[in-house]
């Protein structure tokens, strides 16, 4: 069940996203830090493309698959998340 | 039913004429002295010019004639079942420009496509020498990282492995134009060797290798090339992601080097069996011998299906071909590898020895084939990419999303394709895969129709086999949907199930869909009635996945019968009818006895 | 100008003699300083230089010059012959440290004339003993020629002639082809027709001279260009007329099938063990490209997919040997079992191997595909390995020697047999000499099926790898319960090779199951004791089980996370001590 998509900020949204990445790495969230670039951590570019289907899924967003590459750490990727939510907030 | 794809990859192989007759330009004696010599098949690339061959590599919107992907799939197909040298030297060109079709402008497109048209070489350079696949890690870089004064890039590296990398004039780069690189620093560069300082590239030695011997499969080596900033497809930056789309579509493509073998190897093993004499019976008569070739007969329709479903699918399910490639790609090329090693048994000494059997096109074929598995992605790669969307597929199966109109379209072969649009390729395919949530509206169907005829019986039993399977391969799916990094090795495992359980929700629908139009085919129909081919197929599918078999051999005597039929009639042993160019069905010669051919 | 260990002397060891283990590592140290480290560019026997003959079509000069300094063709005489062949297992070493190296110069230089002499040793006389072992003593070559392309497997129905003439000699009329070494062979054992009449009593084996023969009435057929084995001379011969002294027959005329089989029973056990050396390099090559190479910011070993595949590579060729040494023991030891173990052997071998090079060259990729280079070897060896499946020799020939033994193994044997001797699953133990006059075409004994069963209460299960051991035995002896109802109600019909799919698929399981009943054994063994710390770690028998049950299409539960640890440390650490991916942990020179 989607997330209710208000609410969420950048805060919130980093720690979604650490939690799920550290699942993903096999590491604690504690490990990622949000201004590393999820590449050095050993994500790798393909591997990062299934973040989307995750996000979608949880927030009921679409973004780009490639978003995780033109937003390389976990603050960039919260920060532009909660702009296209804001942004889907708007449009609805 | 007249399926326009094979009627004009028919006229092609009419046109390029009877292999077996020595004075052919594409003969099968030609194919052998040049992979004996490791030559390119100059000439005869040139037939293919004559014919025009590559205006079917261009979209029609460059001046091209491409415009359904289908037929490429049966023209290529054509050339590979002769020869994959030949196959795989040609059409690397359209390799070379699928990236400016995915992405660039359209005065790329139309100057490309006049190049092409016109019989120039296009290659794609994506592998480097200490990173393989790792398409991350190549060091062809631009020595700035933006233009120089006078608008060029200066273009330092070096490709390897490349095919036509000697003899190809414009080569689609992946060139890194980020320092630090990452996803967004590399971009690709329509690179004009013609354009360029003669100084500031040269080209690497030609690779030797085990089989496409005659191919060019070298290197290039830049060193502070100028290429004009013209040369960016698409955005700077969007390098990798153009370079994973326009694999999409050549992975997708590959299938009809596979197809081409499979019906190459098929033959010779046919043939073969109907000569060869061994305790007093000919070699088809012994049970086991049979059961081989029936085998490998399922098998290369299995293949058919598969293709023709996918080609369609390139326009038809347009975003979901991240998925389509991947499975077709790993199919396609080991299922066709193990069709060739099954066939090499029952060949024995006539698979190993170059001079005694049939030109030894055998063993020929099964070293050339062998390299189809390893470009454009190797096995591991395109099982990875499917581990990498297992969360989508999972849900997009559970919730029967996906594109399952564009399946219905990519099944249905009376139904007219729109035209591609590259915009929709995607690098996921989000919504899972609307070929395997069409499964179970298509095991409704068959079951329908088997309630009316009660000969579908036990196909429609098998297919309601397969998707118990494909839910059970889903729960499977779902433990590994979060393994991204350290992938292991029951990922992959799960990976390859779910290949077969997509092939067989294609090849259901394919016939549930087609079966209507095509049945009453004089020549081909009788694979379709009563579900004869689907029925062998399914069981080889099931079979692969663990289960019980589904098919007696009383199915497999009737896909016999049909083989020797195609064979006695002058036609290829395809799901569509095709006549063969060759002038009379007439035996491969000299099998028996043959010392008197070898060669010293 | 032998360099190789004094042959001459000695005498017959007792069975338990440790004389025959010290000897057997003494030979095969001595091959490999010899041959040298084939990774060394200056080594005249590199990978480089043998990929270099095989370009051009030739043997290595300088490997058969190092064998002919070995005396190589005396491992294949027997002691009392005055050569080195005293167990067929240790043969098998010697010539794998050949064939890790090259197909070619393996079978060129001398598994030819070991095939064609086992006919000699099992069937011939005393003069035709003596000569046949001076020839190979000397360093000669011997050809065998069975084949006939026009009738492949089905050698009963050849047509090349030795007609009886006056005086009791014959006359050869026709050709046969495939025939290694047939122009520069100093003698060949042909298969011939004795009779015209149809059947198994028509054909005769003669020792064939080259010199004496009437040159004009005989010649040498054009060599063949094949895709592997590129250096082999294979060729053909075509006689017509020509007289032979009747001293040529071997064993007695009319018995020709006989003495095929039954030389089968040797050439099938030890064969398919010596080409583990090819896939052990393939494996080599395999590791040494995923330590070095960089993928996605690691190293390809450190994927656990490409890890896998090498450990699962590992544990094949331990299979293999495994597979290999019952078969070449019980020659030795249950002469009377073997014509099945071999069958099984020649069977099951190679195409384990075939599948493991198979599923290395996906972990090696593109790399595969390159003729020459570091990785070049690889290539060579998939392209030579199977040149062991042809003829007589090939699958399906050897399924159908299976075949019509499997009702009568059902009825008499399996849960009823006595378990194998402990001997037979030591490798080092000594074994008494070979029992030529034993063995038997058919006995419906099977001493290492009953092994398996046997283990079923005995194995213990104190660890989770000895659990998982214990319930994949139960599982495989659950198979055997099955192939045992299957063969017993096989019809009449079913028990040549005309049979349908089915059986073959039967004999292709009760294969699988005889590997696995001698790893049991194997275990056992090394456990009991305890000299070899890897041999007698439960790990690599969970591995090698596991996979077999899969073979068969089970799918038993996972493995312990331990043992695929246990196989990766195995196959780094012997991959870093130089050291080879069998029962023997050999040292090697590279």
């Amino acid at each position: 069940m989607p997330v209710p998509t208000a609410g969420h900020t950048t805060e919130s949204l980093t720690t979604w996203l650490a939690e799920r990445i550290a699942l993903y790495l096999k590491r604690r969230p504690t490990e990622i830090d949000p201004d590393v670039p999820l590449a050095e951590y050993g994500l790798d570019s393909v591997a990062a493309l299934s973040l989307c289907g995750d996000i979608e899924d949880d927030f009921d967003l679409v973004i780009e698959p490639t978003a995780a590459w033109d937003y390389p750490t976990v603050h960039a990727l919260a920060d532009h998340l909660v702009a296209e939510l804001a942004a889907q907030d708007g449009g609805a | 039913m007249e399926h326009r794809p094979y009627r004009l990859a028919e006229e092609f192989d009419h046109y390029l004429g009877d292999p077996h007759d020595p004075g052919e330009v594409f003969s099968y004696a030609r194919c052998a002295d040049l992979d004996d010599r490791e030559e390119f098949p100059a000439d005869i690339c040139r037939r293919f010019e004559e014919w025009g061959l590559p205006e079917q590599y261009v979209p029609v919107e460059y001046g091209g004639r491409l415009r359904d992907y289908e037929q490429v799939l049966q023209l290529v197909r054509a050339v590979a079942r002769r020869d994959l040298t030949c196959a795989i030297g040609h059409g690397k060109t359209y390799l070379g420009g699928v990236c400016v079709w995915v992405a660039g402008s359209a005065e790329q497109g139309a100057r490309l496509g006049a190049d092409i048209i016109a019989g120039v070489p296009v290659s794609l350079g994506l592998t480097e020498r200490a990173h393989g696949s790792d398409l991350l890690a190549g060091d062809v870089r631009t020595d700035d990282e933006a233009l120089d004064d006078s608008g060029h890039w200066l273009v330092s590296g070096e490709k390897w492995l490349i095919n036509n990398a000697t003899r190809g004039s414009v080569l689609s780069l992946l060139t890194r134009t980020r320092p630090d690189g990452g996803p967004r620093g590399f971009s690709v560069l329509l690179v004009d060797k013609r354009e360029l300082d003669a100084d500031t590239y040269r080209h690497l030695p030609k690779i030797r290798t085990l089989g496409i011997r005659g191919a060019d499969i070298s290197g290039i080596a830049f060193d502070g090339a100028r290429v004009p900033k013209g040369a960016l497809v698409g955005a700077e930056g969007a390098g990798l992601e153009i370079v994973l789309k326009a694999l999409q579509l050549t992975r997708t493509m590959c299938a009809a080097l596979s197809l081409g073998a499979g019906d190459h190897g098929l033959r010779l093993g046919l043939d073969f069996a109907e000569e060869r004499e061994l305790y007093g019976r000919r070699l088809v008569d012994l049970p086991q011998a049979r059961h081989v070739l029936t085998g490998a007969a399922a098998d290369v329709l299995l293949h058919e299906a598969v293709a023709l479903v996918a080609a369609r699918a390139v326009q038809a399910q347009t975003a979901e071909l991240g998925v389509t490639s991947a499975v077709t790609k790993y199919l396609l090329p080991t299922g066709t590898d193990r069709v060739l090693a099954d066939l090499t048994g029952l060949l024995g000494a006539r698979a190993f020895l170059k001079g005694v059997h049939a030109d030894g096109r055998f063993q020929k074929l099964v070293r050339d084939h062998r390299l189809v598995g390893l470009f454009d992605g190797n096995t591991l790669v395109n099982l990875n990419s499917l581990v990498n969307q297992f969360r989508s597929l999972v849900r997009g199966f559970r919730r029967g999303t996906g594109d399952t109109a564009g399946a219905g379209v990519a099944c249905d072969l009376t139904a007219p394709l729109p035209p591609l649009d590259p915009s929709r390729l995607s690098l996921i395919a989000r919504h899972g895969s609307g070929m395997t949530a069409s499964l179970p509206a298509s095991v409704d169907e068959i079951t329908r129709r088997a309630a009316r005829n009660p000969a579908l019986a036990p196909v429609a039993e098998a297919a309601r086999r397969l998707l118990a399977v494909t839910t059970a391969v889903h729960t499977d799916m779902e433990e590994y949907q979060g393994v991204l990094t350290e992938v292991p090795p029951a990922a992959f495992e799960a990976a390859r199930r779910y290949t077969l359980c997509w092939a067989g929700a294609a090849c259901l629908g394919l016939w549930t869909h087609s079966t209507d139009h095509v049945r009453d085919d004089p020549a081909t129909g009788p694979l379709w009635r009563d579900g004869l081919w689907l029925h062998t197929v399914l069981d080889r599918l099931l079979r692969r996945l663990g289960e019980p078999a589904a098919a007696g051999e009383e199915t497999y005597e009737d896909l016999l019968g049909a083989l020797r039929a195609a064979r006695t009639e002058g036609r290829l042993f395809s799901l569509l009818p095709q006549r063969t160019p060759e002038r009379q069905p007439a035996t491969t010669g000299g099998a028996a006895g043959g010392s008197e051919r070898t060669s010293c | 100008m032998l360099i190789g260990t004094e042959p001459r002397g000695a005498v017959e060891d007792g069975p338990r003699a440790t004389g025959q283990e010290a000897r057997a590592a003494a030979r095969v140290a001595e091959l490999e300083r010899r041959l040298g480290d084939p990774t060394d560019e200056h080594n005249e026997l590199s990978y480089a230089r043998l990929l270099a003959a095989d370009e051009a079509g030739e043997l290595s000069a300088a490997g058969e010059r190092a064998l002919d300094e070995l005396g190589l063709g005396a491992d294949f005489v027997p002691r009392a012959l005055g050569g080195r062949l005293e167990r067929l297992d240790t043969l098998v070493r010697v010539m794998r440290q050949v064939f890790r190296r090259d197909v070619a110069l393996g079978l060129g230089y001398g598994v030819t004339s070991f095939m064609a002499a086992v006919n000699v040793w099992t069937s011939g006389d005393d003069p035709q003993r003596e000569r046949l072992a001076r020839i190979l003593t000397g360093g000669g070559k011997v050809s065998v020629a069975y084949h006939e392309l026009a009738h492949g497997n089905d050698f009963v129905r050849n047509e090349f002639e030795a007609r009886p003439a006056d005086g009791g000699g014959f006359r050869l009329h026709g050709a046969k082809q495939v025939i290694n070494n047939a122009e520069r062979a100093d003698a060949w054992v042909l298969f011939s027709r004795t009779s015209p009449a149809p059947g198994s009593r028509s054909h005769s084996v003669l020792l064939v001279e080259r010199a004496g023969l009437d040159p004009d009435s005989w010649r040498v057929l054009p060599r063949y260009d094949a895709v592997g084995v590129r250096g082999c001379h294979l060729s053909g011969l075509r006689f017509d007329g020509t007289p032979v002294p009747g001293s040529a027959l071997v064993g007695e005329r009319g018995k020709g099938v006989e003495t095929a089989l039954r030389a089968f029973q040797i050439t099938r056990s030890a064969l398919p063990g010596m080409a583990v050396g090819t896939t052990d390099t393939a494996l080599r090559t395999v590791v040494r490209f995923a330590l070095g190479r960089q993928l996605y910011r690691r190293s390809v070993m450190e994927i656990p997919h490409a890890r896998d595949t090498l450990s699962g590579a590992f544990t094949d060729l331990l299979t293999c040997d495994i597979l290999s040494l019952a078969a070449t023991r019980a020659v030795h030891l249950l002469p009377e079992q073997t014509s099945v173990f071999a069958a099984a052997t020649k069977y099951l071998v190679p195409k384990v191997l075939t599948e493991a090079m198979h599923e290395l060259s996906v972990v090696l990729g593109a790399r595969f595909y390159i003729r020459d280079g570091e990785h070049g070897i690889f290539q060579k060896h998939l392209r030579d390995l199977p040149v062991l499946s042809l003829g007589h020799a090939g699958s399906a020939a050897c399924q159908a020697t299976i075949i019509p033994q499997l009702s009568r193994l059902a009825r008499r044997s399996w849960f009823s047999d006595e378990p194998a001797p402990a001997e037979l699953f030591q490798p080092r133990t000594g074994l008494p000499g070979l029992p030529y006059d034993r063995l038997t075409l058919a006995s419906g004994r099977d001493a290492l099926c009953a092994t398996l069963v046997a283990a079923v209460d005995r194995l213990p299960d104190a660890s989770p790898e000895e659990r998982a051991v214990q319930g994949l035995v139960l599982q495989l002896v659950d198979e055997l319960r099955q192939v045992q109802e299957a063969s017993r109600a096989l019809a009449p019909e079913d028990r040549t090779a005309l049979a349908g799919p089915a059986v073959f698929a039967l004999a292709d399981r009760y294969a699988v199951l005889l590997a696995a009943a001698a790893a049991t054994g194997v275990w056992q063994q090394a456990a009991r004791d305890g000299g070899d710390a890897f041999l007698a770690d439960p790990a690599w028998l969970a591995a090698v089980l596991h996979r077999l049950a899969r073979r068969l299409g089970r799918r038993p539960a996972d493995l312990p996370p331990s043992v695929a640890a246990r196989l990766h440390e195995e196959v780094l650490r012997r991959f870093r001590e130089r050291t080879s991916y069998d029962l023997y942990d050999t040292p090697l020179a590279g």
